[in-house]
């Protein structure tokens, strides 16, 4: 589903944020990254969503070499990627529906099916009764399940998140990332930036461990106590 | 481009979908739907601020429409000045009628004349007296000071030069004067070409004004929209996706920049009808100001609606440009 083969990344500043990463996560695989702040998380998100481009090294989602995917392409490629964001990035003039709605909007689903996988959205994530109501309205957890609800709407093989839990309190964390769980366990593959050790340990999934924008370990918590 | 015949990997995943046309039609309608009506409400959330860029295109786009007038009527009222190529000919007061009759066959027998008209002294004396204000002072005079005179009209010539004719009328000793003002029609062909070409850099200057209003209105747009426009693209809209609300947007404003320069023109012409009608009924009988037709007014709505599409897409270009990710 997600291969990287020897990528690198390279800012202008001369930074070095990710050196030589190589590693593959098969679908329906949920996988965590990560590593002290500035190891290259986000980064590696980033190139996965063709929101920066490697320096060197090639990146393939489902099937796809990404450095063959030019401009005009990257909407299409981003269409079969969920992306959930620390700060949820909900639009603040839109209801909950509409917010959820847009990625359908986009891709021109006819009116009467965005209606009905909204609401199957918003169920999944236990806000269904919230559809009226405005982002700000709702508790910080709500918001990122809206987040969440607008990641899966499109029915993506792919959802990567970017510290989805960072600005969430243990027991909240624990129901989000659990959430994500249960899209891997329908086929889904997640791929999930954390530096939240505690709940990498208690979620049992495999973690990727990066160092200064090196791979430094590959485990299963599991399997390793 | 060869890369992309080798691999079927991005063919995989970025190719658009094969959907049936009625499907996309229905689609691609929704989605102008969509970027129509919240364009529409773009502008109606900020009345003030969007009054105001309407107000600034209208009264800039109705200044070409004012010099249009003024020229277009301008061209009306000296067209039949520029149009006669009549020569006058006063004869001398001392010869009788019969003399300028003889004369008048006598032009009439030539190869360059069209036609000869003969006015009486008597003639000449009652028209004088129908135009206002000259019955009085014709009263104190005895007799009729006028001469007889002859309209020439030659046949037609270059009217870049003045006919052979001319000079020969001149020459006749029994001519006391010849009036000719092909001169001076040349002027005032002259000023109305500059005119016509005054109008049009005027036209220009201020298209590219409400390209550069437009423009920066819809930048300002995208400016409080930033966080949107990130997230649309974050989640897969395309670049048409993004720039369409931002054209239409546009659009409203050129299209009701225009309306409001049409209401302008109107107004003004409705102020001035009356005074100008009144003026120009002195000078001329039956001459009425030339106003809006129709058709222009069509024109002018089209215009203002492809300015405001135009300024749109390019500022919104740039700025989908400045987002991509490098290499």
């Amino acid at each position: 589903m997600l291969r990287f083969d020897n990528v690198s990344k390279r800012y202008v500043t001369g930074l070095d944020v990710l050196a030589g990463l190589s590693f593959e996560v098969a679908a329906g695989e949920m996988v965590f990254v990560t590593g002290h702040s500035g190891a290259g998380k986000s980064t590696l998100l980033k190139l996965v969503g063709l929101l920066e481009r490697p320096t060197r090294g090639q990146v393939h989602v489902d099937g796809a070499d990404l450095a063959r995917v030019r401009s005009r392409g990257i909407p299409y490629l981003r269409r079969r990627i969920g992306m959930v964001f620390q700060d949820h990035r909900l639009l603040l003039d839109r209801s909950v529906f509409d917010n959820v709605a847009l990625p359908l909007l986009i891709t021109g689903t006819p009116r009467g099916e965005i209606a009905r996988r909204v609401r199957a959205a918003l169920d999944k994530v236990g806000l269904l009764a919230r559809e009226r109501a405005a982002p700000q309205m709702l508790s910080t957890g709500e918001q990122q399940r809206v987040g969440i609800a607008r990641a899966i709407v499109g029915k993506p093989p792919l959802i990567i998140a970017d510290e989805p839990t960072g600005n969430l309190d243990p027991q909240l964390s624990v129901e989000i990332m659990n959430l994500f769980a249960e899209f891997g366990e329908v086929g889904t593959t997640v791929l999930v930036a954390s530096h939240d050790l505690f709940l990498l340990k208690r979620m049992r999934k495999r973690v990727l461990v990066l160092d200064h924008g090196r791979l430094i370990d590959d485990f299963r918590p599991g399997e390793a106590a | 481009m060869s890369a992309r015949h080798r691999s079927g990997g991005e063919a995989a995943a970025t190719r658009r979908p094969r959907r049936p046309w009625r499907e996309l039609l229905e689609a691609w309608r929704d989605q102008h739907f969509y970027s129509f009506f919240s364009s529409l409400g773009r502008l109606a959330a900020r009345p003030f601020t969007s009054a105001l860029t309407v107000l600034v295109l209208g009264l800039a786009l109705s200044l070409p429409l004012f010099f249009w007038l003024a020229y277009d009527n301008a061209r009306a009222w000296s067209g039949g000045l520029r149009e006669a190529r009549d020569v006058t000919a006063f004869l001398d007061p001392a010869g009788d009628a019969g003399a300028a009759v003889a004369l008048a066959d006598e032009l009439r027998r030539r190869d360059d004349v069209a036609a000869v008209l003969v006015r009486s002294p008597e003639q000449g004396l009652a028209e004088l007296r129908q135009l206002a204000g000259f019955g009085a002072a014709l009263d104190v005079l005895d007799g009729n000071p006028l001469p007889s005179v002859l309209v020439v009209t030659p046949r037609a010539a270059d009217p870049a030069y003045d006919p052979p004719l001319v000079a020969e009328l001149r020459a006749d000793p029994r001519i006391d004067l010849v009036q000719y003002d092909a001169a001076w029609r040349r002027k005032l062909s002259g000023i109305l070409q500059l005119g016509e070409r005054l109008v049009a850099v005027v036209a220009a200057l201020l298209a590219a004004a409400t390209l550069l209003v437009i423009g920066n209105t819809v930048r300002m747009d995208i400016q409080t929209r930033t966080e949107e426009v990130a997230v649309m693209q974050l989640i897969g809209a395309s670049d048409r996706f993004v720039r369409r609300p931002f054209l239409y947007s546009g659009l409203w404003y050129g299209l009701l920049g225009a309306l409001c320069a049409l209401l302008v023109v109107v107004a003004v012409e409705l102020a001035l009808a009356a005074p100008l009608g009144r003026l120009l009924g002195e000078y001329a009988q039956g001459a009425g100001v030339r106003g809006l037709g129709p058709p222009l007014a069509l024109v002018v709505l089209g215009a203002g609606a492809a300015l405001g599409w135009i300024g749109a897409f390019i500022v919104v270009a740039r700025h989908l440009a400045s987002g991509r990710p490098a290499r």
